[in-house]
């Protein structure tokens, strides 16, 4: 018996996912017609623009002297998209690791601290005069990752041995970090004094000539901060996805997840891969940290006490808006850095906000909460559909 | 027309297809005014499906349901509930902190200004419990009343709604054998009232005593529909099974061989208590041989297996498997080394749900250098390790290997494990009420699969509270009794009656029990 392709549940998660991001896109458009119709200096022209914008803001490339807006393929923000997507991906790929495991990784954003600290000291700490460049950015980029994963392997520790609820532990590492972080760039000699205009900035790594290497991709996005960082998140993308669907460790880590007794009745050593599981977790959230700061063209803000980093919890919607895939994982992040780029075209080129996308992103994450309603409901239609059919007396696929 | 006037309820030609397996195929069942009509059928025979069709819980792809002679179309419970049909489930629908009268008028309740009235609920009640002898303490709460108690308060909830038709889903499977007479009587009682019943089963004697009528369901076929007077039991799981059943156990006298497992003086702490669940407990399971411990629920088994599998640590004693001592070894090394086991809860223990069939199959052995390579699991060893068991042990389910556990009948997923656990081919078999909540197909076949792996020379280790099954199925019964083993007895020399004293710890043998 062949399940056709529109019955298999990897279609209907991706069809759901894509009618959650249909329904953000027009629920964003109705703001914008709502703005834009109570405001009498746009009107429709204008609310018709910020729709264009909202919808096709990666593909704008300004306005004509006449002022109507142009579209078309452009190197800068498909770039861009790319380079925000980065630590996406890897917040991403760290959440849904969690998630398949059984825990939710709400920690994502201490160990994407973890990994900036660790992975910033290193490129700035270790002099390039004497040690190769790429060597430095190697070991800065591995030290993010062990940072992070020793920072999320508390928490696992935590449930594993002692029945800490891991959400709970998170939270609290979370804000530990923030102030770690800011303790530690404070008493240390990496703030940015060169340019005497900024406070509170780290120095770029390419003061101490560390960058990722480019690749040749901003030959083919000209005037954007892309870097070979995407190829990297893409490529352990392909790693976690293979990990968990192929090997033996993904089978005891899923089966842990989904049930704890029957892994530790089969011989799983449970214990052990809850803290294995938020361990890898944290050094992904971390290497999405490390690309982003190793840029090269990044600054890191480091009073952050205050704050968490948003790419931390923004890899919750997406993993989210994944169902938890690591390949879906990389399309989602980039999606989620297409909004964030369209927001800022909003921005730029209209009277309109750009937190009009964080709407979208809102109601879309609201929706895929909704995942399996929408597939049930996706099921209910294939099955009135074939039904249709078979009454009708064509019967095509009834006889298969 | 006089003649569609005598039934209260029609299902006819009711067909519900499920991705891969069709639950209810062209079912017709008629229920007559004021009858026990029993619905019997194996687990995944379709009972459940057609009764969630009758209260419009699933919408059937073909067939109508009539009441009264009249077409009904049922979208919802609550449409259900207009008709007046009403359902006692397997497990109960109750709100443990409400008292009794507010667990019968919740849904239902009359206002006024927004002020419930229980006063006259209350009376109405009184009345209907009067009527129909259904004795309850209307005023404690829930939690604090016996389980046959909480079963009345359904029955009132179901009369308090002025139901006609009652459906009652496996109601004996939570009560004492005193409460299931009872029971037995108040449902003769309300057809004499003019309700009418369905009665969902697959316990004969039952259906033997109570029903008016049987239909009988297989495999989501409708076999067909038996005045109860003139059936038999056998006749009746003929139907059910779709060939004879050996109600007794057949096999052959034991041939005990070497000492496969010997347990010294185990102690296992509670989880519950202060002091040990287990205290201090000996005995030798022999190759070849059934030996069974025997005992009421709480009296020590489950931890006693617990430390025997390593699912919980024992604080004293020596547990030796084949000569090695694997007292404190992990789970994963008392495998190796010989014990596989049919656990007590499947769903907790035995499978991860979410995984499909063949996942599960795997759950101990993934690792071995058959199923995976370099860390890499060979999909093509897997599937086909899986057919085999499937085909061999006649698992059933709807998409075969790829079918989740979660979406398998009880009785199969039993057998799953059941052929996971016996096709390892280890030395010792640990089966620890390996046929609770199955049929009587699957109780009978499971019973022989155990009894060919002891001729087989393996050792079984079986636990069970079933006195049938103790008597029936095992060469030599131990008896434990808050956490000791109290008695050694045999079954062919002892009567079911000393047994229970034993069980009840009115009697124990005085000297230590030796193998």
């Amino acid at each position: 018996m062949k399940t056709s392709f529109w019955d298999k549940e990897g279609t209907k998660s991706v069809l759901a996912s894509l009618i959650a991001i249909i329904v953000g896109m027009l629920a964003g458009s109705i703001i914008i017609l709502i703005v834009g119709l109570s405001n009498s200096s746009m009107g429709l022209s204008g609310a018709w623009e910020g729709i264009r914008l909202v919808i096709g803001g990666l593909f704008s490339t300004g306005r004509t002297a006449s002022g109507s807006l142009t579209f078309g393929f452009n190197p800068t923000t498909f770039g861009n998209m790319l380079f925000r997507a980065t630590p996406l991906i890897m917040t991403g790929l760290s959440v849904a690791l969690g998630n398949k495991s059984g825990l939710f990784n709400i920690g994502a954003p201490g160990q994407y601290l973890a990994g900036t600290t660790a992975s910033l000291y290193i490129a700035l700490s270790i002099p390039t005069t004497s040690v190769p460049a790429w060597l430095v950015w190697l070991l800065a980029f591995l030290g993010g990752m062990l940072a992070g994963a020793c920072w999320g392997a508390i928490p696992g520790l935590l449930k594993a041995y002692l029945n800490i609820n891991e959400v709970l532990a998170c939270i609290m590492t979370n804000w530990i970090a923030a102030n770690l972080t800011t303790w530690l760039f404070d008493i240390g000699n990496l703030k940015n004094v060169a340019e005497g205009t900024k406070t509170s900035y780290v120095y770029k790594t390419t003061f101490n000539g560390v960058a990722t290497s480019k690749l040749g991709l901003d030959k083919l996005f000209r005037g954007s901060q892309i870097n070979g960082g995407i190829l990297i998140a893409i490529l352990i993308a392909v790693v976690v996805y293979i990990m968990l669907s192929k090997t033996t460790l993904g089978y005891e880590l899923k089966a842990c997840g989904a049930n704890r007794y029957a892994a530790r009745y089969a011989g799983i050593k449970d214990k052990r891969n809850i803290v294995l599981t938020m361990a890898m977790a944290g050094a992904l959230a971390a290497a999405g940290a490390a690309l982003y700061n190793l840029a090269g063209n990044t600054e890191f803000f480091w009073n952050t006490y205050q704050s968490l980093p948003a790419e931390g919890f923004n890899g919750i919607p997406v993993a989210l808006l994944a169902v938890n895939n690591p390949i879906g994982v990389v399309f989602a992040a980039i999606f989620m850095s297409m909004l964030s780029i369209c927001g800022q075209q909003l921005t730029n080129l209209t009277a309109f906000n750009e937190y009009i996308t964080n709407v979208i992103i809102a109601v879309i994450v609201y929706l895929a909460a909704f995942m399996l309603v929408i597939k049930l409901w996706i099921t209910k239609l294939r099955k009135q559909r074939g039904n249709r059919r078979v009454a009708g007396g064509e019967g095509k696929e009834g006889a298969k | 027309m006089e003649k569609a006037q005598d039934y209260v309820i029609e299902m006819l030609h009711i067909t519900k297809e499920f991705p891969g397996i069709k639950a209810n195929d062209d079912i017709t069942l008629q229920l007559r005014r004021g009858e026990i009509h029993a619905l019997l059928g194996e687990n995944g025979a379709g009972k459940s499906t057609l009764m969630s069709v009758l209260f419009g819980l699933y919408q059937p792809d073909a067939g109508v349901i009539k009441k009264d002679g009249k077409e009904v179309k049922i979208n919802d419970p609550n449409d259900a509930t207009a008709l007046h049909i009403g359902m006692v489930h397997q497990h109960f629908k109750l709100i443990d902190v409400f008292t009794v009268l507010d667990n019968i008028i919740l849904g239902a309740e009359d206002t006024k200004m927004g002020f419930v009235q229980r006063k006259n609920a209350r009376e109405k009640v009184q009345r209907l419990s009067k009527q129909y002898g259904l004795n309850v303490d209307l005023d404690a709460k829930v939690e604090n009343i016996t389980v046959g108690m909480q079963q009345r308060v359904e029955i009132l909830k179901m009369l308090y709604r002025d139901n006609e038709v009652l459906i009652f889903d496996e109601p004996t499977a939570v009560l004492t054998p005193q409460e299931i007479t009872e029971l037995m009587q108040i449902m003769k009682g309300l057809t004499r009232e003019g309700k009418s019943i369905l009665f969902i089963s697959h316990k004969l004697n039952e259906i033997m005593e109570v029903s008016d009528r049987v239909s009988v369901l297989r495999k989501g076929r409708y076999i067909g529909t038996v005045n109860t007077a003139d059936t038999n039991p056998v006749e009746l799981s003929r139907m059910m099974v779709g060939h004879d059943v050996q109600l007794v156990v057949d096999k052959d006298p034991a041939q005990p061989g070497k000492v496969v497992l010997d347990v010294q003086n185990l102690h296992v702490p509670s989880k519950l208590y202060k002091h040990d669940a287990v205290k201090g407990v000996s005995f030798q399971v022999r190759a070849g041989e059934i030996t069974c411990i025997a005992g009421i629920d709480g009296n020590g088994q489950t931890e006693l297996v617990y430390a025997l599998s390593g699912l919980e640590k024992c604080s004293g004693g020596v547990i030796n498997l084949e000569g090695h001592d694997i007292t404190h070894a992990p789970i994963a090394k008392r495998s190796v080394a010989g014990l596989s086991h049919i656990p007590e809860d499947r769903h907790k223990h035995g499978l991860v749900l979410d995984y499909t069939l063949e996942q599960n199959m795997v759950l101990q052995t993934y690792e071995e250098p058959r199923f995976q390579k370099m860390g890499f699991i060979k999909f093509g060893a897997v599937r086909e390790y899986a057919e085999r068991l499937i085909e061999q042990y006649d698992v059933r389910s709807g998409q075969g290997p790829i079918t989740k556990a979660r979406s398998m009948s009880g009785g199969n997923q039993q057998k799953a494990i059941v052929a996971r656990e016996i096709d390892r081919d280890l030395p010792l078999i640990i089966a620890v009420q390996p046929t609770r909540g199955l049929d009587v197909g699957a109780i009978e076949y499971i019973h022989k699969q155990l009894v060919k792996q002891r001729d087989a020379g393996k050792a079984v280790l079986l636990v069970s509270l079933e006195l049938d099954e103790v008597m029936n199925l095992s060469d030599r019964i131990l008896v434990m009794y808050e956490g000791e083993i109290v008695g050694e007895l045999d079954p062919k020399q002892t009567t079911v009656e000393e047994l229970g004293l034993y069980m009840a710890g009115a009697k124990r043998q005085n000297k230590e029990v030796s193998a």
